[in-house]
Formats: structure tokens, sequence, C-alpha cells
């Protein structure tokens, strides 16, 4: 089972189309990394799934029930851009609000493991409003990790944390895909991204333009061997000749040789033409680079 | 995927719901300054409204009962002196204001946010904040009762009355706590984050100014008591019975009225 499925999802706000006949599947237990530019679509998406905003078009699946069915909304964790806390109550107090509108039974054992859980247990005596941006996403966290939800919905949860702030969420949210738990994650920090999710979705323009396994976005980022020489333009077409396609790194301004070993290349060059490689190293295109790639293919 | 959980849809019933939602609400309420400042407002107005009528000038001698400062004499709609007006209606222009920086403040803080990505459904949280504002509200009154004898005694008026015309009286504008909260309710779901505008609007509406006018063109009829200011008025010191019996009617006609329309509304609307 597909834990959402949306189908031709359109939203309109006056005359601008936030969302223009997006599709996208989501299976269960994956992580789900969704990208995008500012002003993609990404954060109207995920209020449409958890239902705060209404769509103008097409249909959202979650575990295969209407979004809006109540059973499901009862399996969902959200954290949309901040979390949404009274900033005069205590971290403990904003949690047992939730944990009372969830309808928790054992509200303050919950709230204790999910403090736990994202490493805020000494956080829970302070006023929200004291709380440092890391330790406000951390409790976002928390909020979304109460009573246990099947599927987390994450806007930007990595922003605004330290190294080791996004370290201990990498941590918990494949903890939670391991046990089972999907989660849907937004972010711009794509290093980060790539370290967790099984699954991408690229959109643009509010239009799903990619969909693909962590499996099939390998497959799309080959291994390439980067080198420099006296010689750059001669090195280049001959390697241009030889292996079938050497591009110019102009930000680095190394050549790139792509599935090949640094070796092979190396010998090849100084071997037949003379020309000496003065730094080679390998390397793989990273989700990053594959990202700004389309997107700059997007624009052509 | 491999690990993939058993999937339980729980549907919570809606008292349960309810119940978690008013807990809630009532613990933002008792943890709220405002909400007590308010109650001290509500005491103090009788004071300030007494100690006018003491003084010399237009506003001398308005009242010739203590209970006046409670209720006025008879149903009145067209408003001819301060007398007439300042009366434990006044309850409700502040309870509009309260109601307003309270449901403001679940938009500003992202509250609503968190709370309508849970089962919770739209109709609930009108409920919730419905009963948890006609409750201040009836608070209010209830302070203003104390201090409206207080000012009353202080002022040295009269107490004499038929007292089960006044217990009418109070119980008609204790159970019209519950219409005025379902409007400003209503107001603050339409307006949301912009609570000036819901101030600025319970405010007018809370005044009777609407009502008032609506009286000087109409006149002094009983069918303005279909709107709450009008109800409100006609639970005065020669009310009976079948006063309250009105009051709980449009009490209860327009809470009705205003809580389904602000479901549609909340379902038909982006939440955030």
């Amino acid at each position: 089972m597909n834990a959402i499925e949306i189908r031709n999802l359109t939203k309109t706000f006056r005359e601008k189309r936030a969302v223009d006949g997006l599709s996208m599947t989501v299976p269960q237990g994956a992580i789900y990394g969704f990208i995008g530019e500012n002003g993609s679509g990404k954060s109207t998406t995920e209020k449409l799934i958890c239902g705060l905003i209404q769509p103008s078009g097409g249909e959202i699946k979650l575990f295969g029930k209407d979004h809006r069915d109540q059973g499901v909304r009862s399996q969902i964790g959200v954290l949309i851009e901040a979390p949404g806390c009274f900033p005069n109550y205590t971290v403990w107090n904003n949690m047992k609000l939730q944990a009372a509108n969830l309808g928790l039974k054992h509200e303050d054992e919950e709230i204790r493991r999910v403090l736990h859980l994202v490493r805020m247990d000494g956080a829970a005596s302070n006023k929200f409003k004291n709380c440092s941006l890391g330790m406000k996403q951390r409790i976002g966290i928390a909020f979304a990790l109460l009573g246990n939800p099947a599927l987390l919905v994450l806007d930007e949860p990595i922003n605004g944390l330290d190294a080791d702030g996004m370290r201990i969420m990498r941590e918990i949210l494949l903890g939670l895909s391991r046990r089972g738990t999907t989660v849907l994650i937004s972010s711009h920090i794509l290093g980060e991204l790539e370290k967790i999710a099984t699954h991408y979705g690229i959109i643009r323009n509010g239009k799903m333009l990619r969909e693909m396994t962590a499996e099939e976005l390998n497959a799309n980022c080959p291994t390439y061997v980067a080198l420099k020489t006296d010689d750059m333009e001669k090195a280049q077409a001959i390697l241009q000749r030889a292996f079938g396609r050497a591009d110019m790194d102009k930000q680095t301004g190394e050549i790139r040789v792509y599935n090949v070993y640094a070796e092979d290349v190396a010998k090849y060059l100084f071997g037949n033409f003379g020309i000496a490689v003065s730094e080679i190293r390998t390397a793989k295109i990273s989700l990053e680079e594959y990202y700004i790639n389309l997107m700059q293919e997007g624009r052509k | 995927m491999e690990n993939t959980k058993t999937l339980q849809f729980e549907k919570p019933s809606f008292f349960e719901r309810l119940k978690g939602m008013l807990g809630v609400d009532f613990y933002r309420l008792f943890h709220t300054p405002l909400f007590y400042i308010f109650i001290v407002i509500a005491a103090l107005i009788p004071a300030l409204v007494s100690m006018g009528a003491m003084g010399e000038g237009e506003t001398a001698g308005m009242f010739t009962n203590a209970w006046q400062i409670i209720a006025a004499d008879s149903p009145l709609y067209i408003v001819h002196d301060m007398g007439e007006y300042a009366n434990m209606n006044m309850v409700f222009i502040f309870g509009g204001i309260m109601v307003s920086i309270f449901i403001g403040h679940d938009y500003r803080s992202g509250y609503v946010k968190q709370l309508f990505t849970t089962h919770a459904k739209k109709e609930d949280y009108m409920i919730s904040k419905t009963l948890v504002s006609a409750f201040s509200m009836v608070c209010m009154c209830g302070t203003y009762l104390v201090g409206g004898m207080i000012a009353g005694a202080a002022t040295g008026l009269p107490f004499t009355i038929n007292a089960g015309s006044l217990l009418c009286a109070i119980f008609g504008k204790v159970i019209m706590s519950l219409g005025w909260a379902s409007l400003y309710t209503f107001i603050n779901i339409i307006f949301r984050r912009k609570f000036g505008i819901s101030i600025a609007l319970c405010f007018v509406l809370g005044t009777g100014i609407p009502v008032i006018g609506a009286a000087a063109l109409v006149g002094n009829t009983a069918a303005l008591n279909i709107f709450l200011y009008g109800s409100s008025v006609q639970a005065c010191l020669s009310a009976n019975f079948a006063s309250v019996i009105v009051c709980l009617a449009c009490s209860l006609v327009w809470a009705a009225i205003y809580n389904v329309l602000g479901s549609v509304i909340l379902y038909h609307r982006d939440v955030y």
C-alpha cells in the first residue's frame, strides 16, 4: 500500500497556480525527499496533504483513504514551517495540549518518550519562547512524533540545526523508517537528504518534474574522474573522442570524464599524447549536482 | 517496503474529541492573564458607571435603584440616557474583545495548524471555542453582578426589587453569553490572524449599535428580540419566565446558526 498517492492535484491562490496537476506516490515505509526551488509548491503540497488548505482539484489518498478521513488523520504527524506552540507556555505544557487534542491515553509517558527521542529531555520546563531555533525544530519533530504516527510530513525540519542536530535528526528518521514509519521530508540541504532518502520527488512550478528511487538516482548519478592537465583544451578534445563525453567544469576548472578509472585516463593521456595530469580524483555526481543540472535543463 | 506498520485507523467519538479540545481550551483560558484581567474589568465597570451617575452633570441621578446597574427597568431598545444603556450588557462588549484576543492567539501561535492536522473536526473547534468563550462571559457576568451590588451599596441606592424579575433578568443575560460567544467565535474564524478587525467588529456588534439604530427606525418593537442585543435588553428588571425562554431560544438558535456557518467556512477555507 502507498502511504501517499496524489493524482492531478491543483491549488490556485487567486490567479497563481501554486500546485499544477501534481501527481506523486510515496510508498509506505519510505523516506521521501521532496525537493524543489523556493516557491515551487513544496510547502503548499504538504499543507494540502495535511488538510490545512483545500485543494482546487485532484485527489489525495493517504493509506488508500481520502486524506480528510478522520481515522487517517490520527496517523499523521506534521511539522510545517515552525511548531505551533504558545510562546509563554513551557515545552511540556505545549506538548500536553497537543497530546490532549490527539486523545492520547498515557500523555506524560508519551511526551517523555518523544522528548527523549529528539534528545530534548532537559528542555521540558523551558518556556517555548526561550528555546533556540534548533531546539524549536527538534521540539517540532517531537510534536510530530506524538502518538507514534505512521506518516510524518516534515517541511524543512533540518533548517537551523547544527551539525550535531542534523546527525540526531538523521538517526531519528532512519530509526523511524526502520520501524515502518513513512516520512515525507522537504529540504534544501540536499547533502543531508541524500544520506537518508529512499525515494525522491523533484517539483518545479507546481509540477512533478521527476520521481525516482535512491537506486534510480544512483544510476543517474555516475562516477567520474576529474582531472587537471597543463593543456586543458587539448586534453578535453582527446578525452571527448576517446570516451564519448568529457565536460569542462567551469567552477573547479577540471575536466570530467564519466564511468572510467582514473588510472586509465592518466595513462591514456600521457602514454599516447604526452599530456601530464597534474591533479586527478574520482568522485560521484551528488544529488545536489543532479538537481541543479535538472533545474538548468528545465530552464532551457 | 519491508518494514511496514500495521495501521489502525481509529476514529474517536465526538465526545472524546470534544473532551480533549475543551480540556485544552479551558486550560488555556485559566492560564492566560487576559481572562483574569477581563474578570476584574467586568467587576470594575459597575463602579465606574455608578461613580459617573453620582457626580454632577448629565449622568447625575441616572440610577434610582441599585439593580438598574445590572439591568434596565423595561425593555427599551431606543436609548435615551446612559442609565438605560449602562448595565450588564456591557459585559458582552468586553467579552467580544477577550474572545477575539483568545482566538486570535490560536492563529498567531500556529496552534490551529497543529490542531487541524490531527483528527479534530472543524465543528468541534467551533463548539469548543463557543463554550469556553461563553463560560468566560458568564464569569464576567458574575463579577459584574458582584461589582454592581458593591457599587449600588456604595452609592446608597435602594435595593428594593421584585426578586423573581431580577433573577429572570440575570438568568436571561447569563444565558445570552452563549449566543454572543458564538457570534464572536464566528467573527474570529473569518478574520483569523487579523484580530484587530475582529476586536473592532465585536465591539461594534457588542454595543448593540445596529439594533439601537434599527429601533430608531422601526420603533421599540419586541421583534428586535430575535437579535442577540434585543434579547439581552429584554432581560430587564420587569422580566418574567417568558423572557428567560426568549433569551434561551434566541441564544441557542444563534449559537446553532453561527456554529454551522463557522464550520462550513472552516471546511471550505484554507485553515492556515
